[in-house]
């Protein structure tokens, strides 16, 4: 009889047939190239999908227990030995749980460590507790840190290569996939620190990233039918930040929208709100930003928050019209 | 190599010369302007001389060696001890402890890895150093090297929760080759530890956490001898050593003056090299 029972992970749908580990199958890949790779979790294994490279590396593999500030510290000890460690917890853990142990022990000293942080934003229905919506303002505030957020399961792969290819930390936000993605899709580059023009338009561009790149890609659709042109740029690095091409197109366009499902302070609103405010000489490019309107949330199905919280598509369609002051 | 010790024949006069020599500068170093934690570092240089000078492997003809054993400062604040030690132990120029807490000085209170080598982690943020400590002892394992990884906390820090979540992981782990030596000095920014926070018994917390424990006075050489090699010769658990000192030690009328950031005027200064020398005789 128990062997009809699924075993949960916290993050796999039950009932839906098993979608592959696009972050656990990249990671193991780019271990078999690299010894030095080491995999950190504080008993999250199979939701952070390091389960493979546990089964595939059981030498190299470490379960830390529920102790995430210790955690931190021994991945310090181990980089500090020319190890290489990819530590692996929810985003809110690893980020504020443990920020004074990633800033002294990790961030200053720039020892290669990559944080993997899973559930961002408003991504689960475990509650307040384990939203992360302000990782990216923790991090982007530590000097020498790297961010990237993938757009979705087809960049996770390029997203860690990225990752790995600094010799230095990172903060990794992933989202494990919630369908099967065709191989086709895969994309295999991600130019780190360069903002990724997805689509172009004339009369607005959407500054998106993470899950609300889809969700802008949806709105520049709508937009389309009613003749307007948007343009959709995939901001998967949020630090360094590509603040000559976010300048660049918002004064081409003339109208910027920033979508992130994250608090609209401290993260990609706010690294986009500092290029247009300090670079700036065009002081007309109208601006909003879009994400968690400083407030905590609750758990509930990713739908209904953010359709609650105003991360939807159809939430930028409003924000693109009224900004446009189209009726 | 000539230059790595242990010193077999680090005998108890040398380590007396030794510890006397590291007092006196460092009564020098806080002297000059007040800043620095006099007290603290009196109490713990007859720890770190035979950590220094007879326990470690390390190379002073190269601070980067990568078998040396390392040490972590998790009470990084007990720096003018710390820059005292590194320099009469041939790492540091002595005029470089002139420097201690002056605008620009790579000597800082906290000691940060500005200082450069033997600086194993910055860790003026309470707590931290036994879990950084505890990452390198795994690494050692699993890459199959041989040196030790040796941690100096003070007894309030034991209060930050952290402390108790690397020692759980470095048991469970078996980290044999991790040496925690705890300064048991009775003191914290309020004064008395028992004051502030009960922590007996700290020898029966760490038993029940998995370590091996010994506890010994920390001014005597032997038992300090005794106690590391009893470290080294201790497998599939880790080892701490609870060193009870005396804040203020060899200079008579400074011991147990229980004050944690004591500013030292010239007078008093001029009474402590009395007793501890000139260096110049």
């Amino acid at each position: 009889m128990s062997e009809n029972l699924h075993l949960g992970d916290f993050t796999q749908k039950v009932g839906t047939s098993p979608i592959p580990n696009y972050y656990g199958d990249a990671l193991v890949t780019l271990a078999k190239n690299d010894p030095k790779i080491v995999a950190l979790t504080g008993d999250l294994t199979p939701a952070t999908e390091c389960d493979l490279f546990r089964d595939t590396f059981p030498d190299r593999f470490f379960n830390l227990g529920i102790a995430e500030a210790n955690m931190i510290g021994v991945a310090a000890g181990m980089a500090r030995c020319g190890d290489v460690p990819f530590v692996h917890s929810f985003s809110v853990f690893l980020t504020r749980r443990a920020f004074d142990q990633v800033a002294m022990q990790v961030a200053y000293p720039r020892l290669n460590v990559k944080l993997a942080g899973f559930l961002p934003g408003l991504t689960t229905l475990l509650g307040v507790s384990h939203q992360s919506i302000d990782d990216f303002a923790l991090m982007r505030s530590l000097p020498n840190m790297t961010i990237i957020e993938p757009s979705g399961p087809s960049q996770m792969a390029a997203s860690l290569r990225a990752a790995a290819s600094i010799d230095g930390p990172v903060y990794l936000r992933m989202h494990r996939a919630t369908e099967t993605i065709s191989a086709a899709k895969i994309e295999h580059k991600i130019e780190l620190g360069k903002g990724q023009m997805l689509s172009n338009g004339n009369d607005a561009i959407i500054f998106a990233c993470g899950h609300m790149v889809a969700e802008a890609l949806g709105a520049a659709k709508l937009l389309k039918k009613i003749g307007i042109s948007v343009a959709v740029a995939n901001m998967h690095t949020l630090k360094p930040f590509d603040t000559d091409f976010v300048v660049e197109h918002a004064t081409r366009t003339g109208v910027a929208i920033s979508a992130e499902n994250h608090s609209i302070i401290g993260g990609l609103g706010s690294a986009v709100s500092e290029a247009l405010a300090e670079r700036h000489a065009n002081t007309n490019v109208k601006f909003k930003r879009l994400g968690i309107m400083d407030t905590f949330a609750e758990g509930a199905s990713t739908p209904y928050l953010f359709n609650k919280y105003g991360l939807s598509a159809k939430h930028i369609f409003s924000a693109v019209s009224d900004l446009l002051e189209i009726k | 190599m000539e230059n790595v010790h242990r010193y077999n024949s680090a005998n108890e006069i040398s380590l007396k010369v030794w510890a006397k020599s590291i007092r006196r500068n460092l009564v020098r170093m806080v002297a000059r302007n007040g800043q620095g934690y006099i007290q603290q570092g009196l109490g713990a240089a007859d720890l770190f001389t035979y950590l220094y000078f007879s326990e470690a492997r390390m190379d002073v003809n190269d601070p980067t060696w990568e078998e040396r054993d390392r040490i972590f400062l998790s009470t990084a604040h007990n720096s003018a001890l710390f820059h005292a030690t590194l320099a009469e132990r041939g790492f540091l120029e002595d005029a470089e402890l002139e420097t201690y807490t002056k605008d620009g000085s790579k000597l800082e209170i906290n000691v940060s890895e500005r200082l450069g080598a033997l600086v194993e982690a910055t860790c003026g943020s309470l707590g931290q150093g036994l879990s950084v400590a505890v990452g390198v002892a795994q690494s050692a394992k699993r890459q199959n090297r041989h040196f030790r990884s040796y941690v100096v906390l003070g007894d309030g820090e034991l209060q930050e929760g952290q402390v108790w979540e690397a020692a759980m992981y470095a048991a469970s782990n078996k980290l044999d080759n991790i040496c925690l030596i705890v300064d048991l000095n009775n003191l914290q920014v309020e004064g008395n530890t028992q004051n502030v926070m009960i922590m007996d018994p700290i020898d029966d917390k760490f038993s029940a956490f998995g370590w091996e424990v010994l506890s010994i006075d920390g001014h005597n050489f032997n038992a300090l001898g005794d106690a590391f090699q009893k470290a080294r010769c201790t497998f599939h658990k880790p080892t701490v050593i609870l060193a009870q000192t005396i804040v203020g030690k060899g200079v008579p009328f400074l011991e147990n003056k229980m004050s944690h950031n004591m500013v030292l005027p010239a007078d008093v200064a001029a009474q402590c090299f009395s007793i501890l020398g000139s260096g110049h005789e």
